[in-house]
């Protein structure tokens, strides 16, 4: 019920088009065929070459077959009327008008024949590219929460398991044991709050358009939140930074790259397994801003990289379930794409670095 | 303790509600609860409560409208519980009138410290106390509101009359987050452009000369989208 009002009107709208289209070509046709005619005393069959091209214009922009036969009735009458003597009268007596009239409609019913045919084709190629698009979104929305549901069933199965040792065993465990056990409960409950956290984002980059709703921010302050926030989490960790000395004000959605940058610092700590500072630079170039994360690790494997920022990557069965390390990374793909930067990784000699750009002006 | 501060706590969550009265009261306090706003607000009105921890999301009714009627006629501090993702909502409470905002999920310690914080400022203001011209002492920083200057480790650091308004006005109100709007009204006056690019400028300039490392600052803190935070004066601590 809804939809028909809107398709109504759209209908309506093509029919105007159409319309005004058609008599607007035909006026110019006309009026080139009266200048040409005075100018040149030539003829008519240069005049309707003139409606012929008309006619051709008329079949390519309208819809239909019916507009390119009218005009060819159109057409053909007029120049009868106009360019041929005896002038201001409709006669079929001249010789030859017949085949002039039987052409000018069939050109007129081939070309429109064609364009329909055309755009019919341009429509259903349109339409099966945004199909295939769909189904592309819809496998990585699947991949993704397949990776998510499996990610947030190992902690908490561990924190079910705890607690229920917890109150069952309550008489049999030790404080320690009982103290060991709330705390990996704690430990637990705080790896779900960041997943929590990071799918929390997605939803702030508008699912349509993909775009994100940017303000000019100091890169500065952006960047210090999300190291007090994740020295909150991860005390022990050490975190160099160095920035450019100008200030730095660039359109972001602070909360996003604040995402972007803890998830990148927190990897680096976590998979470069050293207790070595992790690196972050921030470098200008004349129309991008280049975030560098660098830890001084065991590196990365440069093959997987792509795949897991492109959220495909499958935990191989052996790896150890904690941490994945895949969805955080595919979120700061998302994330920085919908910023209109670029996301990137590889191994340099002591370690890995990841770095993402993002675009100084708006785009 | 006789004459323990009591808290007011308004969650419509049951759990969270408990959790925060338990830990409340093993750190003794006084501890009311309320499941809704209406029954909230008829006990601010009856008991006056000495702090006002208030959920935003509440089912009945608007918890920033909870804060406007409230603040009719009580400047009891009130600190908003809000979702992290709402940054709108935070500063719209706290232009309203709250005090601080504390962002779910907290822990104990967070909780614990802007509690203390916020009562400390409200008996401040009860008492009105000579502490509010004592210079604010803060790791190394001073800042001596008689003189008008500003030293890091006994050397003076030179500000901008501008840069100088900023960061007494957030000093005054340490510990506490302050909205770009507060500041912006409290250095140019209230008719002053929505945008806070000048404010912003002005806050990287002051934190090149005060922090001792401005990309991880000890002294001011963003709240990115809400507005700053300075220090807790040692004073006070």
């Amino acid at each position: 019920m809804k939809h028909t009002a809107p398709t109504t009107t759209l209908e309506s709208r093509t029919l105007w088009h159409n319309i005004v289209s058609t008599i607007i070509i035909l006026a110019i046709a006309t009026i080139l065929a009266f200048s040409f005619f005075h100018i040149t005393q030539s003829d008519p069959a240069n005049i309707a070459l003139i409606y012929i091209l008309a006619l051709i214009i008329i079949a390519r922009i309208t819809t239909g077959y019916f507009f390119g036969i009218i005009s060819a009735f159109f057409c053909v009458i007029f120049i009868n009327w106009c360019f041929t003597y005896p002038y201001f009268k409709v006669s079929f007596a001249i010789s030859g008008y017949p085949v002039t009239f039987v052409f000018l409609l069939t050109i007129s019913m081939i070309v429109s024949t064609l364009t329909t045919r055309l755009k019919k084709q341009d429509k259903m190629i349109l339409d099966r590219e945004r199909a295939i698009n769909e189904a592309d979104k819809e496998r990585i929305r699947a991949n993704l929460l397949r990776a998510i549901s499996h990610d947030l069933r190992t902690p908490l199965t561990s924190i079910i398991g705890s607690s229920d040792s917890f109150t069952e065993n309550y008489a049999a465990l030790s404080d320690q044991e009982k103290l060991d056990l709330v705390s990996s409960i704690n430990e637990d409950s705080h790896w779900l709050l960041n997943m929590v956290e990071n799918l929390l984002s997605i939803t702030r980059i508008q699912g349509d358009t993909g775009r994100v709703r940017k303000e000019d921010e100091l890169v500065e302050e952006v960047v210090s939140e999300a190291i007090t926030r994740i020295k909150k989490r991860i005390p022990d960790i050490e975190i160099h930074v160095t920035a450019p000395d100008n200030i730095l004000i660039i359109p972001m959605d602070p909360l996003l790259i604040e995402q972007v940058l803890m998830n990148l610092i927190e990897n680096a700590f976590v998979h470069s397994e050293t207790n070595r500072p992790v690196e972050l630079q921030i470098s200008e170039e004349s129309d991008t801003l280049t975030f560098h994360v660098i830890d001084y690790g065991k590196g990365i494997d440069e093959q997987t990289i792509p795949l897991i920022l492109k959220g495909e990557y499958h935990v191989p069965k052996t790896s150890d379930t904690h941490r994945g390390m895949g969805i955080g990374l595919s979120i700061c793909n998302t994330i920085v794409q919908a910023h209109g930067g670029q996301i990137s990784a590889h191994n340099h000699a002591h370690g890995a670095e990841f770095l993402f750009t993002l675009p100084k002006g708006d785009i | 303790m006789i004459d323990s501060y009591s808290i007011l706590i308004i969650e419509d969550e049951k759990n969270i509600l408990d959790f925060m009265a338990r830990t409340l009261r093993s750190n003794g306090y006084k501890t009311i609860t309320s499941e809704t706003g209406q029954s909230g607000l008829s006990i601010i009105n009856s008991q006056c409560p000495d702090l006002i921890l208030l959920d935003l999301g509440l089912p009945d009714m608007d918890g920033n409208d909870i804060i406007s009627s409230v603040r009719k006629w009580t400047s009891c501090p009130i600190i908003v519980i809000s979702a992290r993702a709402g940054e709108q909502d935070k500063v719209a409470a706290l232009d309203l009138g709250a005090d601080d905002y504390i962002t779910k999920p907290f822990g104990t310690s967070e909780l614990l410290a802007r509690i203390r914080t916020s009562l400390r400022h409200s008996n401040r203001m009860a008492s009105n106390s000579p502490l509010f011209i004592r210079p604010y002492k803060c790791q190394g920083l001073m800042l001596d509101f008689e003189k008008r200057m500003v030293t890091l480790d006994g050397k003076e650091i030179h500000l901008t009359p501008v840069e100088y308004k900023i960061v007494a006005y957030l000093s005054k109100n340490s510990g506490k987050v302050m909205t770009y709007a507060s500041v912006m009204e409290n250095v140019w006056g209230p008719f002053t452009d929505s945008n806070n690019r000048i404010l912003r400028v002005n806050m990287a300039n002051i934190r090149r000369k005060i922090e001792r490392n401005p990309s991880q600052p000890q002294f001011l803190f963003t709240e990115v989208g809400v507005g700053y935070r300075m220090c807790e004066d040692e004073n006070e601590m």
